[in-house]
């Protein structure tokens, strides 16, 4: 009884969106992840109080994760974004831009929550319906058998990640790697259901960027000097592997929590290592070359098998028991009293030693065609090839999101553009505004809302104070950077933000800012030849749209918040 | 005693430290007096209705509910807002108490039951002058036992429409089913979604339809089994959300072989450890013990018998041809070598709901004695296969479909929304809907009604009471009558109350709170009360079944009339209240001060 202690009522708030401190800690938010946004970004670092890893990053997901509000109203969003990230790897930051950016202009316009809530997603269905769309002018087909575009696709991540301190060189060797890396993971020869690869990514400090390279087949680190002379013997043939998942130390951790008792002059070790060796034995007899296992071998089995001349590896570690599964095709073994069944054998075209940076690494090759390669990624210093690696996972799940759509978008803000001289287009206030049961000026300020908020993501591109322009013939978007502003447009501006389209005379611009009269943009590039040199996912992308204004529209319609003191 | 509120909950401490909304700020003082105890009750549950009426109707906004361990619910559901509210007066929580009890029985109503309870309570302000609160109290509870059902059955039910489920064709049925589906989700989830999760709910029913039986016991096996049959993603669009054919089971596959070649694939499901504990806690194995019948005996020796056993196991399962191993716990690193040598399978770590809802559909057992597998033990399914949802990889499997079906058509739901906090207000707002549809069209019995209201008056003769017109609160109840949605029920009712009830003086102002009620949803819908209230009642004068289902939506007449009730029963106890007793309780804050504790003296 004297542990009860009475709970306390919780405090309430009214209207987030009238409290002040929110709308501040919002516009913070917005200003501090537009400020990280595109190639150009700003970077951030992050410390924490007590002297961990300093970080450098302007990546959605780590820069999420490190920003904690006291107002849950903030983290609301936060988590819904960063659920998004975690999905889809891409696009973060323009869901969170795009989000804020609708509360606050919304909140600004005066509109009636309910009224924004539903117009919102009036627009956002005219959207998703657009991009999906046989005619929509912003989506790029992509083609599997060259890789012209999915290079494209994997340079437009790497680039949107300025922290990773890449040349324009050094971006294009990273993402051929990236998409080289990705198209070995696809296996080709079987029809039906497939299991993608892995990709085994091995970070190694200290090189130049350029000295990073792909493996097929497996890199695994070894420590010991004595298997190392005799693995440059074993480069032909298919080579017999087993695969332990169990330990070889001589335990009987299975054996229960029970008390075991031994008897005077009974030695059980001996008898548990006479046991292990027999296995031994039988793994020599067998002509086994390479003997892995997942945990721990006795000293005295591991001995033997070298003076036999078996290749042993200990202690590999849960996380490369699946590829080097996939990569011998062996079957694991846990059991120690009966015969090896041959089945679980697996194979190794070779075994050798490579050198890269300080580290000697065994390479396991595949046999046949392996879905499983290693990707080396050499970096100046830690931080940022801890960037670098974050970068090339992120790269590789956008190429594999683009296996179940073959689709792109394009980037450089000109899909927002795009999308948003659409909606314009297709306004019909008196009708939709009947469906929607609002009047017809709220239907206007609800689409000037929503339109706004797309550009103001595309402008948010640009950091060095150039001028964010639309041309009305195609709805791209242009950059005139701050140095020519002094010269007229049809001088300073050269490519389009997704490099389709460029400068050429009759073109017509106007201000992102700007009223301009609705048009239908026209998708037939001048040249008929260019290709998209800035790709989106679209899958990602998509979903980004989607998550954005559904979040929105969640903050929007959040009229009170209770807050459990308990 | 008798009637006093929060006898159980008299742990409260002397403190009225601070109220979520400064009119709740009362001395415990003023309770003594009769007159303003009234006016504190009232203002209590006006204060409960200004937060409810933040969420309330079609346009209503959500409340986040925060707690400090970061953890965020996202709700319009009333019951959930109001017992966020952790709320310290006695009176209060007696009221949300009453709330929480009405919606688990019914799903749905909450909200309104504080607005009926506020506006009703507000038409006895007036009344208070020429009575006693105590007689006020007795006239309403007769008034709710012997005429209301009357009242209900001559005012409201002829201008409904029966929705019973055998009458129906089971397409007019699932049309029904929709149109009280979509004001429900209209008010819990906001307009921009209901069409699309009301088409979804009912497409999910109409899928979990149980064979040769009554229709509601579908509604049954989804109310009980919903933890199992949906999957909840988070990161993804709500117009995501939809039903997949068969089971998912919300473990990955700890051992995985495709199954393509093997059809159907037969499957096992083990609720223990296969491979044999030598020692169990406290056993003692002696080694190097020397017997006559065992001879010398080594520790490899035990180990090798408990490894040969669990070849036995796999040479029994691979005589049945089994190829999917489920289990309900982590099973040992032998055990998964072995199954992979077998190119079997294997999921562990599967919740028991997911496993007893797996054995009903595929008709088996679990093994029970690994040494003897049986037939029975072994299901047959179409396909068992990864299923990958949003960041997370389950196991999805099917079952042949056969005569004897258990389930017509199974399917599974999956939820999505951007954000945790937003599925799981799906989720709780689908289980809430089947909790409504199971008392649209099979209310329990009036036993079990009057039980649930012996919960919310303490010690009255319910059941003598209730029995003096049961026939006619079971019509009520049975006719699974539905009406227009949107204040229709209200305005028939206040109608009728004036017509019919004249004999009785709490008729009149239950007529008035509900009129005031309906206004509330009437401004909700369509700005202005009174042409709205035309609408309703020209609506229903030309009545006939066809007109009632030709509205876009309709409302259960048993979940009003469960609401009703429940709000009588409400503000009878509130008004029979007479005085509070604070007792104190030493607690661990060392508060010394001795509350001031009031005598009861009414006996």
């Amino acid at each position: 009884m004297s542990r009860l202690v009475p709970k306390a009522p919780s405090a309430c708030s009214d209207l987030p969106l009238d409290n002040a401190e929110i709308c501040h800690k919002l516009i913070l938010l917005k200003e501090l992840l537009t400020s990280s946004f595109g190639p150009t970004g700003k970077l951030k670092q992050i410390h924490n109080n007590i002297g961990g890893h300093v970080v450098l990053t302007s990546t959605s997901s780590v820069l999420l994760q490190a920003i904690s509000s006291s107002q849950h109203f903030v983290n609301l969003i936060k988590t819904s974004i960063l659920n998004h990230v975690s999905r889809f790897s891409d696009c973060g930051l323009f869901a969170a831009v795009l989000c804020l950016t609708l509360v606050e202009l919304a909140k600004q316009s005066g509109l009636a929550e309910n009224v924004s809530v539903r117009l919102n997603k009036y627009f956002l269905d005219l959207c998703v319906s657009y991009m999906q769309g046989e005619d929509c002018g912003c989506r790029v087909k992509l083609d599997f058998s060259n890789s012209h575009n999915l290079i494209t696709l994997a340079r437009s991540v790497i680039s949107s990640k300025p922290a990773c301190m890449l040349t324009v060189q050094e971006v294009l060797h990273i993402s051929k790697l990236a998409v080289q890396a990705f198209l070995l993971t696809l296996p080709c020869d079987k029809p039906g259901t497939i299991t993608l690869g892995r990709t085994v990514t091995i970070t190694v400090e200290g090189y130049s960027v350029l000295n990073s390279e792909v493996f097929t087949g497996l890199l695994v680190d070894v420590t010991c000097d004595l298997c190392l002379n005799r693995a440059i013997n074993l480069n032909s043939g298919a080579l017999p592997v087993v695969v332990f998942s169990t330990s070889l130390a001589g335990d009987f951790s299975e054996l229960g929590e029970g008390i075991i008792e031994v008897l005077a002059g009974v030695d059980s070790e001996s008898q548990i290592l006479e046991q292990l060796l027999e296995l031994g034995k039988q793994v020599v007899k067998d002509d086994v070359k390479l003997f892995v296992c997942q945990k721990v071998i006795h000293p005295v089995l591991q001995q033997y098998m070298r003076s036999q001349g078996i290749i042993v590896m200990e202690r590999l570690g849960v996380n490369l028991m699946e590829p080097i599964i996939q990569l011998t095709g062996a079957q694991p073994v846990a059991t120690l009293h009966s015969t090896i069944p041959a089945s679980a054998y697996g194979k190794v075209m070779g075994i050798s030693i490579k050198q890269i940076g300080s580290k000697t690494m065994l390479h396991l090759q595949p046999t046949r065609e392996s879905v499983i390669c290693t990707l080396v990624l050499c970096h100046r210093n830690e931080t940022v090839l801890r960037e670098l690696k974050l970068v090339c996972q992120k790269t590789e799940h956008v190429l594999r999101l683009a296996l179940k759509d073959p689709a792109a978008l394009l980037g450089g803000g000109c899909t927002e553009t795009l999308l948003a001289a659409y909606i314009r287009h297709k306004c019909n206030e008196a009708e939709a505004a009947a469906q929607l049961r609002c009047s017809q000026s709220e239907y206007l300020l609800g689409m000037e809302v929503f339109c706004h908020s797309l550009e103001y993501v595309a402008k948010a591109l640009d950091h060095d104070g150039g001028d964010s322009l639309i041309d009305l013939n195609h709805a791209h978007h242009w950059n005139q950077p701050v140095e020519t502003m002094k010269n007229s447009l049809e001088y300073s501006l050269g490519n389009c933000g997704c490099g389709l389209l460029r400068n050429s005379p009759g073109m017509k611009w106007t201000y992102l800012n700007t009223a301009y009269s609705p048009f239908s943009a026209s998708s037939s590039s001048a040249d008929p030849t260019a290709q998209p040199r800035v790709l989106d996912s679209f899958t990602a992308k998509l979903n980004a749209l989607q998550v954005a204004v559904e979040t929105a529209n969640l903050a929007l319609d959040i009229r009170f918040i209770i807050q459990d003191l308990n | 005693m008798s009637g006093l509120p929060g006898e159980n909950e008299s742990a409260v401490g002397d403190g009225q430290k601070h109220w979520i909304m400064s009119i709740l700020v009362e001395d415990v003082e003023m309770l003594q007096v009769d007159q303003p105890h009234f006016q504190h009750v009232l203002q209590i549950v006006s204060a409960l209705e200004a937060v409810v009426l933040r969420s309330f109707g079609p346009n209503g906004g959500q409340v986040l509910f925060t707690k400090d361990t970061g953890e965020a619910i996202v709700t319009r559901s009333g019951t959930r807002i109001l017992t966020a509210l952790r709320l310290k007066h006695p009176l209060a929580r007696m009221v949300v108490d009453c709330v929480w009890k009405h919606s688990r029985a019914t799903g749905d109503g909450s909200k309104n039951f504080i607005l009926l309870l506020a506006s009703l309570l507000r038409m006895f302000q007036t009344a208070l002058q020429t009575t006693t609160a105590w007689r006020l109290a007795y006239e309403l509870r007769e008034f709710g036992m012997m005429k209301l059902d009357e009242i209900i059955c001559l005012g409201v039910l002829p201008y409904g429409f029966c929705a019973k489920l055998e009458n129906d064709p089971l397409d007019t049925h699932y049309l029904c089913v929709k149109k009280l589906l979509t004001p429900f989700f209209q008010t819990r989830l906001g307009q921009t979604h209901c069409d699309m999760i009301s088409h979804l709910t009912c497409e999910f029913l109409m899928r979990s339809r149980v064979a040769n039986n009554h229709p509601s016991s579908g509604l049954h096996f989804v109310y009980t089994n919903f933890p199992a049959l949906h999957t909840t993603v988070s990161g993804v669009p709500v117009t995501c959300s939809r039903l997949i054919e068969g089971q998912v089971i919300h473990s990955d596959f700890a051992v995985h072989f495709p199954q393509t070649d093997k059809q159907p694939v037969k499957a096992v499901v083990f609720t223990q450890h296969v491979q044999p504990k030598l020692l169990g806690e406290g056993d003692i194995l002696t080694v190097g013990f020397e017997d006559q019948a065992f001879k010398k005996k080594s520790i490899v020796e035990f180990t090798a018998w408990s490894e040969k056993s669990l070849q036995l196991v796999f040479a029994s399962l691979q005589s049945f041809g089994v190829s999917v191993l489920l289990s309900a716990v982590k099973q040992s690193a032998a055990f998964l070598a072995l199954a992979a040598q077998a190119e079997m399978c294997v999921v562990e770590c599967v919740s028991e709901d997911e496993l007893s809802l797996f054995a009903r559909l595929s008709r088996t057992a679990p093994v029970l004695d690994c040494c003897a597998i049986e037939a029975v033990n072994v299901a047959t399914l179409t396909f068992c296969c990864p299923l990958t949802l949003g960041v997370q990889r389950y196991v999805h499997v099917a079952f042949p479909h056969s005569e004897q079906d258990v389930v017509v058509n199974l399917s599974s739901l999956v939820i999505c929304g951007s954000g945790k906090e937003q599925t799981d207000q799906y989720a709780s707002a689908f289980q809430d809907s089947i909790r409504m549809l199971l008392t649209t069209y099979e209310p329990r019995g009036t036993t079990t009604l009057s039980d649930e209201r012996t919960c919310l008056l303490t010690d009255e003769k319910t059941e003598s009471a209730s029995s003096s017109a049961p026939d006619l609160q079971q019509h009520v109840l049975d006719s699974c009558c539905v009406v227009p949605a949107g204040g229709a029920f209200e305005i028939l009712l206040s109608r009728a109350l004036l017509q019919h009830g004249d004999k009785y003086p709490v008729s009149r102002l239950l007529s008035d709170a509900l009129l005031s009620v309906s206004r509330h949803i009437c401004t909700q819908t369509s700005g202005r009360f009174s042409p709205a209230q035309a609408k309703v009642l020209t609506q229903c004068d030309g009545f006939s079944s066809k007109a009632v289902m030709s509205g876009s939506s309709l409302e259960s007449v048993s979940c009003k009339h469960i609401l009703l009730q429940s709000v009588l029963w409400c503000a009878t106890s509130l008004l029979r209240v007479d005085k509070i007793l604070y007792t104190h309780v030493v607690l661990n804050t060392d508060s010394q001060k001795s509350a001031g504790d009031s005598w009861d003296d009414t006996g």
